[in-house]
């Protein structure tokens, strides 16, 4: 398996950790507010040193593994692979950001505005590690 | 993008008639990965001009030698 496929599933391992603790602490505050918790600095905080903290140290590992592979530069395909899903990564992020504004017009909260592009940006980043991992296993 | 190119090759002839290189040494020399290696001789990939001219070069033939069009 290439490094950068590799890496991907780092990132988007990383990212559902990251995501599934997020709302989870969101989902448990919430009833203590009778209705959807307002987003709060640390649990934003903790969400992005667990993502880090788990993308490093994956790095680390899959780097010690293959340590040729991790200082290579990106080849011709690669870089075409991290063409096409930042595209994808885009489109789907500004879908969500696009939905999150028509819930704020329906519903006028900007918390769940918050939580949209929020949970926009984490879908449209496993958008792009998902479609990095299928072209890298099905072609360019 | 999935669409398979209409382009064949004979890369992994060409590597197999020259000793035991291997995919991973020839994309070392090309200056792609193992697995771009890999894509081109199975067809799923077409490399760019570049990267075509230093695979016909380095097995010293022609370019038409080493990629066809399939009509």
């Amino acid at each position: 398996m290439p490094f950068q496929e590799k890496s991907a599933w780092v990132m988007s391992l990383s990212l559902v950790l990251g995501a599934v603790f997020y709302f989870g602490v969101v989902t448990a505050m919430s009833p203590d507010f009778s209705r959807l918790a307002p987003p709060t600095l640390p649990v934003v905080a903790v969400f992005t040193m667990v993502l880090i903290i788990v993308a490093i140290l994956g790095h680390i590992a899959i780097a010690a593994l293959s340590p040729k592979d991790a200082n290579k530069p990106l080849d011709e395909r690669e870089r075409k692979i991290f063409h096409w899903a930042g595209h994808v990564s885009g489109n789907v992020f500004g879908l969500g950001v696009v939905s999150s504004l028509g819930l704020y017009l329906l519903f006028h909260s900007g918390d769940l505005l918050f939580y949209g592009v929020f949970a926009s940006l984490i879908i449209g980043q496993l958008a792009e590690y998902g479609t990095r991992i299928f072209l890298y296993r099905t072609s360019v | 993008m999935a669409r398979r190119p209409p382009i064949s090759n004979r890369v992994r002839e060409l590597r197999e008639q020259h000793g035991t290189m291997t995919q991973a040494e020839l994309g070392d020399v090309i200056g792609v990965t193992r697995q771009t290696i890999i894509a081109i001789e199975q067809g799923r990939y077409s490399p760019s001009l570049e990267s075509a001219f230093r695979i016909a070069r380095h097995f010293g033939v022609g370019l038409e030698d080493v990629f066809s069009w399939d009509e």
